[in-house]
């Protein structure tokens, strides 16, 4: 999982970016809105957004890529604890909102809420064909057979299924799911992809060719 | 509005009565010296023709001479209103002549001219042409008085139907021009002074300007100060419940990283990190609540299960719907919490015992009844004055017998009581801490109570 973290105090930020890091969710962390131009917003799995920020109000920016179709899963994070304030976040476009002080923990909960609705069930359950996906525990069934992945096969796959029925193309997944290894090495991808088509059926992955990869949930 | 009316009229009929009575008597009188004027020529000269005709002494005569027929008393049968005497005085008093009603004795001994009053007559003399003679004309005091009361009768009669209509059309015309006091009464019930800009609208009437004007001044300074308590709040939030959540944060971090002799430390910090967290959150909903109190009723259960506490098993009993400010209760409760949790509790009760009662109840060491005693004599008082020692602790023995030896109120409290103690003074009621076989029992009433007095509410 890899979300972007925009958030202007640096005690909280690096401490949110380092738990968080330590339950497997990379963040990208950003002191303010001008630094997010220059990032491919749709390579995230979950926006935290700092509601006041140094820039402006990170509720606003949520509600312009909103009004332009983005609909990654957004969650605001806020000192701001009035309902009329909580209202505000959710109706501006947020799907959850947290208030501050909150314990890292709880942030962490929320937002593997937050993905297993994004993945489309209740239970934290996607099924594709033979194979079950449990997004929140990370772990995978073939043919109700637990399969033991690599971390970074889980990487691949757990952002294939949060895109399922989406073309994730292949810059993306790499920078998903590779980070700063995606310049070293070219082929790192492919081979995590080989693994995974390996030990869960070569059906379960398709190749968009010269587009990316495709995972089709039923 | 009718007896008002009535007293109204019987006093301007008892004014006019005033004015009018000494009037009444004057006429009277002048009737009587009239009377007197114009009867006393024929009826002496009647008397000094029968005189002169008859070798016979004048003796006292009766004569039944009618009223009417005499000149000045025309037409209708006589009603003795005014009687008659011809006397003669000189050498001796003697009555020659007097009409049906009129006294056997002469009114008077000595010749007496003008108005004078004898018991039961009001009495005009004139003298007659005759030497010693004069003629009296009186009317008695009853006939006077019935005069006037017939006046006053008239006068009332006459004054009250106008005093009736004269009092409804005042009060008409008071209630038709309250009418815009009512109506701007009506406005400023639906007036918000804290939206900024309300307006009441214009004025109905000129004198109602001023009013306006300063109700509309005095909404724009509130709904200002309402706003930059606002912001300054939102401000303070952001300014402290940002680095809270960095602290928590890396404190999460560092457990995770540290190594395992660290961690008890490290954990103890954390602790101490949430605790303050929930002291602050409390305070900011407390400041933010100080422009007033918004009652609404409160599911209990709801608003304790968004009460961050962790350690401690709450549950909530019914009946457990309250009418309270929401943000107050829940520093209340969270401060509450708290303190049972640091002071060794792991189950607390709340429920609402009786409307406008909310009761914590825990299950930890509690404290002793001396201590109770102190703790409730410190929230009789949250401010006490300062005074000597001994003075203190009389007055303590005496409200608190079992306070025992107790230090002075003053600084008994912890933040979590005074917290619960101001949130139950801005309700208008106030803690009570009760004895109990186990545990602490905080009681906040968080309404006025019959009979009770507070003489503090912040």
């Amino acid at each position: 999982m890899r979300v972007l973290l925009i958030e202007d105090d640096p005690t909280l930020g690096e401490g949110l970016r380092d738990y968080l890091g330590s339950v497997d969710v990379a963040v990208h962390w950003c002191q303010d809105l001008a630094l997010t131009r220059v990032l491919d917003l749709d390579s995230f799995d979950a926006w935290l957004i700092d509601w006041q920020l140094p820039d402006g109000s990170g509720l606003d920016w949520l509600r312009q890529l909103r009004s332009q179709g983005k609909d990654t899963p957004a969650l605001i994070l806020s000192a701001r604890d009035l309902l009329e304030d909580r209202v505000r976040g959710l109706d501006g476009g947020a799907d959850d909102y947290l208030v501050k002080p909150f314990a890292p923990e709880e942030l962490a909960a929320r937002l593997r809420a937050l993905l297993r609705r994004r993945a489309g069930s209740a239970q934290g359950r996607v099924k594709v064909g033979p194979v079950q996906v449990d997004v929140a525990a990370r772990a995978v069934w073939l043919d109700g057979e637990k399969v033991a992945l690599t971390a970074r096969e889980w990487s691949v796959l757990e952002a294939l299924v949060l895109r399922a029925g989406r073309i994730v193309r292949k810059s993306e997944l790499e920078a998903m799911v590779l980070g700063q290894e995606a310049e070293v090495s070219s082929n790192a991808l492919e081979v995590h992809v080989s693994g995974l088509r390996r030990k869960l059926g070569h059906a379960l992955i398709e190749t968009v060719r010269g587009l990316g990869y495709r995972l089709e949930t039923d | 509005m009718w007896v008002w009316a009535l007293i109204w009229g019987l006093v301007l009929s008892g004014v006019a009565w005033v004015s009018v009575s000494g009037e009444v008597n004057e006429l009277l009188d002048d009737s009587l010296l009239s009377a007197a004027q114009g009867l006393w020529r024929p009826v002496s000269e009647s008397v000094a023709a029968a005189e002169s005709s008859s070798l016979a002494p004048v003796v006292q005569t009766r004569a039944a001479t009618p009223l009417a027929g005499l000149p000045g008393f025309p037409g209708d049968p006589p009603s003795y209103r005014i009687v008659w005497q011809l006397v003669q005085h000189v050498p001796h008093t003697q009555l020659l002549q007097a009409s049906p009603g009129a006294p056997s004795e002469a009114f008077f001994a000595t010749a007496t001219a003008g108005l004078s009053d004898l018991p039961g007559w009001r009495v005009a003399g004139v003298a007659t042409a005759r030497a010693g003679e004069v003629f009296y004309a009186a009317q008695s005091q009853a006939e006077r008085a019935e005069a006037s009361t017939e006046t006053l009768l008239a006068l009332g009669l006459a004054m009250l139907p106008m005093a009736l209509l004269g009092v409804w059309w005042l009060r008409r015309q008071v209630v038709e021009e309250l009418q815009p006091l009512q109506r701007l009464s009506q406005r400023l019930d639906q007036f918000d002074p804290t939206i900024g800009g309300a307006w009441l609208g214009p004025p109905e009437r000129a004198e109602l300007q001023p009013v306006h004007h300063a109700i509309e001044a005095l909404a724009h300074r509130l709904a200002q100060r309402m706003a930059h308590e606002r912001a300054f709040s939102a401000h303070a939030a952001h300014a402290l419940r940002t680095p809270l959540a960095g602290i928590d944060a890396q404190l999460a971090v560092a457990l995770q990283q540290a190594p395992a002799e660290l961690r008890p430390r490290l954990q103890q910090v954390r602790g101490a990190g949430q605790r303050l967290q929930r002291v602050l959150v409390a305070l900011l909903g407390l400041f933010r609540s100080g422009a007033g109190v918004h009652l609404a009723p409160l599911e209990l259960a709801e608003l304790v299960r968004r009460l961050p506490v962790d350690g401690l098993q709450v549950q909530v009993r019914e009946p457990s719907r309250l009418v309270a400010d929401a943000d107050l209760v829940s520093a209340a409760l969270l401060n509450l919490l708290d303190n049972a949790l640091r002071h060794g509790a792991k189950q607390v009760w709340i429920s609402v015992p009786r409307p406008a009662l909310l009761r914590v109840e825990d299950d930890g060491p509690g404290v002793d009844a001396a201590r109770l005693a102190q703790l409730n004599l410190a929230l009789r008082d949250p401010q006490p004055q300062p005074q000597p020692l001994a003075q203190a602790q009389a007055q303590a023995q005496a409200q608190f017998p079992d306070a025992g030896a107790a230090a002075p109120p003053g600084r008994l409290l912890g933040l979590g009581l005074t917290l619960a103690a101001f949130v139950a003074r801005a309700h208008g009621g106030r803690v009570n801490l009760q004895a109990a076989a186990r545990g602490f029992v905080v009681e906040l009433e968080l309404a006025p109570q019959r009979g009770q007095h507070f003489q503090d509410i912040a």
